[in-house]
Parts: C-alpha cells; sequence; structure tokens
C-alpha cells in the first residue's frame, strides 16, 4: 500500500508539473489581462499537433519539436490580443466588461477547435516518447519521459520566474499586473505588453501540450479537459496568483492521482470540479489569496 | 386603434410563429421537418439562456448541462421505467430547475468570471456523469431505442409534420411564457435591475436572492424541457450533449441574435442552425469555424446582435446632458448601459 | 515654450470633460493650474501625457506635435509624470521601482547611473532599496515618485497633485524637493488643490473653470483679482 501511495506520488508530482505549466500561462494572461482565456487548452493542442507535426511527419529530433511547439503556439498568441482582445476592449471603454472575454475567448476556442479538425482530422495521432526506458527505484519504476516532463517543466517555470522579476520586459510585465496606470506613467506600452504577457501564456500552454502529446494522443479537443481543470486551479490558487496557481497544480494533481487508490479511475476528473466549486462556496479568494474579492 | 408596443410585438410574435406553423406545409419534405424541428429546439434553448444570462445578467456557460440534463432524465424514464415520454418531459424539467436551484446558489455569491467557471465546471461533471455512468446512460455512445412522443401518426413525413407542430408549439408557449415573465411582471423587472446594478437593485428592496434562483430554476428548466423535446426528436442522446461546444453554440446563437431580448437569442438560434446545416454541405466542420467566427465578431463589432440592428447610435454625451441627466436623477445613456455583453 | 497648448477638447469615451484649454509652460518655468472639482485638470495632463487621445486642438512639446503619442513616445521626449497618490507599484521593491521609471531609456548601464543619481540625492531610498514601496510612508512615497520620474533625466515634469493627502511638513517637504529640481532647470506643470503653497511656488497659475480657462497670469495678478481670488481662496486671502 506504501509503495502505491508513493508511485502515485510520483505520478502526481509529474502531472502537477504539467498542470502547473498550463495553469501559469493561464494565471499570467489573466493576471496582466484580466482576461480569462477559454482558448488556453486549444494551444495545449497545437503545441501536441506541432509536436506530431515535427517529430513523426519531418522526423526531426524531439527537442526540435518542444522547441517548435513552444515558438509556434508563442507566435499564433501574438496574434491574439491585437486582433481579438483590443478591439473588444477599444469598443468597451472605460465600460465594466463583464463576461464578454469569456464569450469572445470561448469563441476562439471553438474557432481553432474546429479549424484543427478540419487540418488535421478527429483521429488520435500518436507521438512516439521523447526518451525511452525506465528509471528503477526499486519498488517502482518511472519511465524517462515522466522525468523529462518534469524536469523540462521546472526549467521553463524557473525561467519564466527569473524572466518576470529580472528582465526589463518581465518586469513591466508585473509592473502591468499590479498597476496599470503607473505602468503608463513610466512610459510601459499596456498594448505591447498585453501581446507579450499573452503570447508568453499561451506559448506555455503549447510546450505542456508538446510534453504531454507521447502520454496522451492528440486530437482536437484534447486540450479542452486541462482548459477547465485549470479553471479549478487558479480558482484553488486564487485568480491572478502565480505562487497559488502553482500550489495548486501539485495540490489538484497529487488529490487526483492518489484518489485512483480509493475511488474509480474514470470518476478522477470529476474531482478537479468539485474542488473548485466547493472552494467557490467555502473560499472564494483561494488558497493564498487575501478576502478583498 | 392605437396599438401599444406591446401589443404590436405580441402581434409580431403570433404571426412569426403561424408563419413557421404554415409555411414548411408549401414544400413538405421529411427532412426539412427534421431541421425545422431541431431549429424549434434550439430557439427555445437559445431563449432559455437568454433570460438568465440577457436578463438576470447571469452569463451561465453552462447551459448544455441543463439541455444533456433534461434529455437523460426523459429518455432514461422512458427506457427504463417505461414512463410516458410527456411524463418525461415534465419531470426532466422540474429536476432541471431544482439542479438550476443548487447552480444557482453559490451564484448569490460570485459573479462574472467566478459564475462562469461554475457554470462550466457543472456542464463538465454532468458530461463525465453521463460518460461514465453507463449502466444508467449508455457511456459514451449514449442512449436510443427509448421511443418517441406517443399518438403521433407512424407515416414518415405525416410523423414529422405533426412532430413539428408540437415541438414548434411547445417552444413558442415557453417563448411566450419567459416573454410575459420578462416584460410584463415584477420578476423582469427585478431581473434588469440585477443586471444593471445589484447594489442599487437591493437598495431598491429587490430581493436579489429569490429573483436570481427564480431566473436560475425557469431557465434551467426550460432547458431541460428543450432537451427532452431534443431526446424524442432525434432518437439519441449522447454525452456530447453537455460538452462546452454545445454551450458556445448556444452562446453563440444568442449573442449573434442580440442578447437580452429573448426574442432576439431565439431568431439567432433558428438563422445560425439553418446556416450552419447549409455549411455542413460545404465540410462537415465548417459550421462549427463558423460558429466560432460568429461569435468573436459579433461580440467585438455587433454587440447587440441581429436585434439591435435596427437601433441606431447614440451622439457623443456632452457636459451639459450629463449634469441634466445626474440632475433629473436618472442614469446617462441608457442604450448603452444596455449593452451588458 | 517648451510646452503649447490649444484650444484643446477631450474627454473620456462620449463625455467631453475639456471644452477648449489653452496654456504654456516656458523653459525652466513652474506653472500652476488650479480649479474646482471636476473641472478638468486631471485631464488635460492626462491628455498631455497621452493617456487619453484629445479629440481636438494642438498639444506642441518644443514645437513638435504631441497629439496622438503613446505615454511611452512622450516620455522618450524627457517628459516625466507624477501620478496623483497610488502611482506607485506598492508590492514592488523601491530599486524594482526606480528601475522601471528607467524602462523608457532601455539601457540598463544609463539607468543604473541615473538610479545612483537618484540614490545620491535621496540617500534613504537607496538605504532601503529592498523594501516595498508600498511599506514607506504616504510622503515618502511621493518623494520616491517624483525620484522615480527623474531617471529619464526630464525636462518637463507632470505634476497631479502633488501636496494630496499628505501632512503639512511632508508638503513642504515634496514642493522644496520640486523647487530644487526646478533650480537645475526642469520645468514643471502642478495640477493642485492646495492654492497657498503653489501661489508660493509657480512663476504662472492657470485657473480652469468647467472645462475651460477662466484665468492666465502670475500668483500677484490672481491675488489682485477679486473674482478669483473670491471663489478659489474663499476668506483666507480676502
Amino acid at each position: 500500500m506504501l509503495e502505491s501511495i508513493v508511485e502515485f506520488l510520483i505520478l502526481g508530482i509529474v502531472l502537477g508539473g504539467i498542470y502547473a505549466l498550463f495553469s501559469t500561462g493561464l494565471t499570467l494572461i489573466f493576471g496582466v489581462l484580466d482576461v480569462i482565456n477559454v482558448a488556453h487548452g486549444e494551444f495545449f493542442a497545437i503545441g501536441g499537433y506541432i509536436v506530431f507535426a515535427t517529430v513523426v511527419l519531418l522526423h526531426l529530433s524531439p527537442a526540435l519539436g518542444l522547441l517548435a511547439a513552444t515558438t509556434g503556439s508563442f507566435l499564433l498568441g501574438l496574434a491574439v490580443y491585437p486582433l481579438l482582445i483590443a478591439p473588444l476592449k477599444r469598443r468597451l471603454g472605460r465600460r465594466p466588461q463583464g463576461p464578454l472575454f469569456l464569450v469572445l475567448t470561448l469563441g476562439l476556442s471553438t474557432f481553432l477547435q474546429s479549424t484543427l479538425l478540419a487540418i488535421g482530422g478527429g483521429d488520435y495521432l500518436r507521438v512516439p516518447p521523447f526518451a525511452r526506458g525506465m528509471l528503477d527505484l526499486g519498488f517502482t519504476a518511472v519511465s524517462y519521459q515522466r522525468l523529462l516532463i518534469l524536469a523540462v517543466a521546472t526549467l521553463a517555470l524557473v525561467a519564466l520566474f527569473t524572466f518576470l522579476h529580472f528582465h526589463r520586459q518581465g518586469m513591466a510585465i508585473r509592473a502591468v499586473a499590479l498597476n496599470p496606470d503607473a505602468a503608463q506613467a513610466v512610459g510601459i506600452n499596456l498594448g505591447m505588453i498585453f501581446t507579450l504577457a499573452l503570447a508568453l501564456g499561451v506559448a506555455l500552454a503549447g510546450m505542456a501540450g508538446a510534453l504531454m502529446a507521447p502520454l496522451f494522443n492528440v486530437y482536437p479537443a484534447v486540450g479542452f479537459a486541462f482548459t477547465i481543470k485549470a479553471f479549478a486551479i487558479t480558482i484553488l490558487g486564487g485568480l491572478g496568483n502565480l505562487a497559488g496557481a502553482l500550489l495548486a497544480s501539485f495540490v489538484i494533481a497529487i488529490v487526483e492521482t492518489l484518489s485512483v487508490l480509493v475511488i474509480p479511475s474514470q470518476w478522477q476528473n470529476v474531482i478537479a470540479f468539485a474542488i473548485m466549486i466547493l472552494i467557490l462556496l467555502i473560499r472564494p479568494q483561494g488558497l493564498l489569496g487575501r478576502a478583498d474579492r | 386603434m392605437i396599438m401599444t408596443r406591446s401589443t404590436r410585438r405580441w402581434l409580431w410574435f403570433v404571426g412569426a410563429v403561424a408563419t413557421a406553423a404554415a409555411v414548411p406545409f408549401a414544400v413538405p419534405h421529411p427532412f426539412l421537418f427534421n431541421l425545422l424541428i431541431q431549429a424549434a429546439i434550439w430557439a427555445l434553448v437559445t431563449a432559455s439562456w437568454d433570460l438568465l444570462g440577457g436578463y438576470a445578467g447571469q452569463i451561465s456557460f453552462g447551459h448544455s448541462g441543463f439541455f444533456a440534463l433534461g434529455a437523460y432524465t426523459a429518455a432514461g424514464l422512458a427506457y427504463h421505467l417505461h414512463v410516458s415520454p410527456w411524463f418525461g418531459l415534465v419531470a426532466g424539467a422540474i429536476l432541471c430547475s431544482l439542479v438550476g436551484l443548487c447552480v444557482g446558489f453559490p451564484a448569490l455569491r460570485l459573479r462574472g468570471h467566478y459564475l462562469a467557471l461554475v457554470t462550466l465546471g457543472f456542464a463538465e461533471i454532468i458530461r463525465l456523469v453521463a460518460q461514465n455512468w453507463v449502466q444508467m446512460t449508455g457511456g459514451p455512445f449514449g442512449m436510443h431505442d427509448f421511443g418517441t412522443l406517443p399518438g403521433l401518426p407512424t407515416a414518415l413525413l405525416r410523423y414529422n409534420e405533426t412532430l413539428y407542430l408540437v415541438v414548434l408549439g411547445i417552444a413558442a408557449a415557453a417563448i411566450a411564457l419567459m416573454l410575459t415573465v420578462c416584460e410584463h411582471t415584477d420578476a423582469g423587472k427585478a431581473f434588469r435591475a440585477i443586471r444593471e446594478d445589484q447594489v442599487l437593485a437591493e437598495s431598491h428592496g429587490i430581493n436579489i436572492k429569490v429573483y436570481k434562483l427564480y431566473a436560475f430554476a425557469l431557465s434551467a428548466a426550460l432547458a431541460g424541457l428543450a432537451g427532452g423535446l431534443y431526446a424524442f426528436s432525434i432518437g439519441l442522446v449522447d454525452p456530447n450533449l453537455a460538452s462546452p461546444l454545445t454551450s458556445a453554440m448556444i452562446l453563440g446563437m444568442a449573442v449573434f441574435g442580440g442578447i437580452g431580448t429573448i426574442w432576439g437569442p431565439a431568431l439567432g438560434a433558428v438563422l445560425l442552425f439553418m446556416m450552419s446545416e447549409g455549411l455542413r454541405f460545404v465540410g462537415v466542420v465548417y459550421n462549427l469555424i463558423a460558429f466560432g467566427l460568429v461569435i468573436m465578431v459579433f461580440v467585438i463589432f455587433v454587440p447587440r446582435g441581429v436585434a439591435g440592428l435596427r437601433l441606431g447610435r447614440n451622439e457623443r454625451l456632452s457636459r451639459r446632458d450629463l449634469l441634466q441627466s445626474e440632475q433629473a436623477g436618472t442614469r446617462p445613456d441608457p442604450v448603452q448601459r444596455r449593452e451588458v455583453i | 515654450m517648451i510646452l503649447e497648448v490649444n484650444d484643446v477638447r477631450a474627454g473620456y469615451d462620449r463625455l467631453e470633460i475639456l471644452q477648449g484649454v489653452s496654456l504654456s509652460v516656458a523653459p525652466g518655468q513652474i506653472v500652476g493650474i488650479i480649479g474646482p472639482n471636476g473641472a478638468g485638470k486631471s485631464t488635460l495632463l492626462k491628455s498631455i501625457f497621452g493617456y487619453i487621445r484629445p479629440f481636438s486642438g494642438r498639444i506642441a512639446l518644443r514645437g513638435e506635435i504631441l497629439n496622438g503619442c503613446r505615454p511611452d513616445q512622450v516620455m522618450r521626449r524627457r517628459v516625466g509624470f507624477v501620478a496623483q497618490a497610488g502611482g506607485l507599484f506598492a508590492e514592488m521593491t523601491i530599486e524594482e521601482n526606480l528601475l522601471l521609471g528607467g524602462y523608457s531609456v532601455g539601457d540598463t548601464g544609463t539607468v543604473r547611473g541615473a538610479i545612483r543619481e537618484v540614490y545620491d540625492r535621496f540617500p534613504l531610498f537607496r538605504e532601503r532599496r529592498r523594501q516595498l514601496a508600498g511599506s514607506l510612508s504616504g510622503g515618502e512615497q511621493r518623494l520616491l515618485a517624483i525620484a522615480r520620474s527623474l531617471i529619464i533625466k526630464p525636462e518637463l515634469l507632470l505634476l497631479d497633485e502633488p501636496s494630496a493627502a499628505l501632512a503639512p511638513r511632508f508638503i513642504d517637504e515634496v514642493y522644496e524637493t520640486l523647487r530644487k529640481l526646478n533650480a537645475q532647470g526642469i520645468a514643471m506643470l502642478v495640477v493642485e488643490q492646495n492654492t497657498g503653497v503653489i501661489l508660493d511656488t509657480a512663476d504662472r497659475v492657470f485657473v480652469l473653470e468647467m472645462g475651460t480657462n477662466a484665468f492666465d497670469g502670475t500668483p500677484a495678478e490672481l491675488l489682485a483679482d477679486d473674482r478669483i481670488r473670491r471663489l478659489y481662496l474663499g476668506s483666507e486671502a480676502a
């Protein structure tokens, strides 16, 4: 029993790494733009498709595939703010936005998902593991693919943190999230930062999708389950709170994987939503949030 | 004779329903009636979304959940317990209104983003239950062979014709009920007040808790009724009914038609459904791509939808107008404030 | 003239707040703007700095048209902005605030140099550079906001109520700092509710009323104008 707990704990931590990549992207976008990106999962799917194209169709190395998936989703993400968010913001002026941006990005999600369906078909595409073999821990074994996922996710998150705290544009992203008016007063171009933050956020989703591709199959709707789960995670962590999202990612992932020991595995996916609704009823500001909402 | 605005609107409504009932008989074909049946169902579910989202301002991202719940309840009762489908329709609506109350309960405290996420999570739970509770729901492939509405003729064309009139009648009655509630009762005024300014509404003595739950229950019940009609008309229910894509379609239809008018979303649903069926001939995915595009374009550029096309834009408000309206105690620019979405 | 504003109309959405305002600032001058609440004083500063785009009129910096420039473009022309209270990044450190002050400069070496100069002028900030800006007192925060606007080596500073919500001794300290900076050649356009302190400091004063100019002259001329004096200085100067 103890061994299987440890085994599932390891799986939970790996899954938590993916959730963390995905949810920090979502949280970054929400924190800076005040937009919940319903289309976040579609960039996860796009990352998967790009890695399939580079690794399976073009026979290039997985590292290149990962790079292409991240860059590709970043470049696509660059278009989202100027083409969609900015025109709506301009129309709204200073009026309250309500859930308008949710509706807008829901439209984007439908559009991207069905476009992927039109391009790639509805088939489940298989991507071979980037690394083969298992690391033998004695009582259990962990595949190198999972370790790779965890390593890359950790590296990416450390890089993101470093960028946000020490790079000029990263600091500007934080500045806009904290106080957009003051950010303008020091000459930060809000439109540019919005564009950049959105692209960075979806690039993290694309990277997560590429990393997960060998474990999941790639199909158009693969990301949507992640989107909804990431909503649960960001609510647990407190909307817009990066550290909270990071913590909540691992909490939800570990609870989910450990739940297999207690309840049938097909019900595993319900847990995140149950936690989300519970949190909203008991503590809407999230785990680390302050009671100000 | 002088007609009030309201009388005129009812005449329009009755005229539209009568036309919808009569015109297809000029080209009697089972396929056409089949399409129109679905259009009427979408009109009903979209109008029910609008009652909650457009009128009361509680934007739901999980109406597919109520739709699917109504469909599964009606189908399940007929299949497992051999209950009359008519009873199943009513039972589905009642169950949905109860579940609507449960979903609405957190909404008493939550707004905007949070409400949207809760309703999205609710629909996802419905979908997962539908997919995994195999002995009750048939699992991923859904349920079929649970019968159809009794008492209809058996010949295909006659069957489709009668079913169409039945569905159209029920949908029209339900939409008329929503229009009445929204335009002619205190509840309608309360919904609008909640949407415009919850705090102000409360300070005017409106019990926002009761009216929000009312909106949730009524909207969910009618979405469930639409789901039941769907089940018996199509003869198949599957977990995809509860998928976010279904909610996106409902939202898209409502945004297209013009939120906050009930009739706008119903009209939008019919138009968009017909357009999307037309696009199926081009290719099955193109209708979905079009849905995404319609949502994005209309949210950004045509916020009042088809229903709002005849309203003109108003002028830049000058300082004097603002001062006058403040002195008169009215809110400036009522048209602008109607754009809740 | 370093700054010239000509018949500017501006506002938010469809609401016109400025209905034709004109003013000018000569190099090295301190120019004050006073007027009742809602007269459009802050809107005027925001229009100049590019926060909002004027509906019509002309804003020129050293003869170059500024209309339609974004704040970052205005800043690159050496115009600094000190917002009313709340213009700092309270959850960031003092040093991060100063680094962001140099955001539009780009070159890190130049910014570091400018920050050293700021630290020399305000040793307190060097001492506490790792502290959160939000932990400073109200007066210190105002000084930090001014210090942050100096990183770009401005020739013109726009200040929105530098005395707002401060205790009298901090007001004196803030204005003492402003006078010193002015003595080094920085022109200033100051919106102020505190008429006493701005009349002591400014070379020229504009009065705004209902979005238009109501008076323009030196503080001495303003004090000589009965109507304006009664309206804005009340019994205190009568």
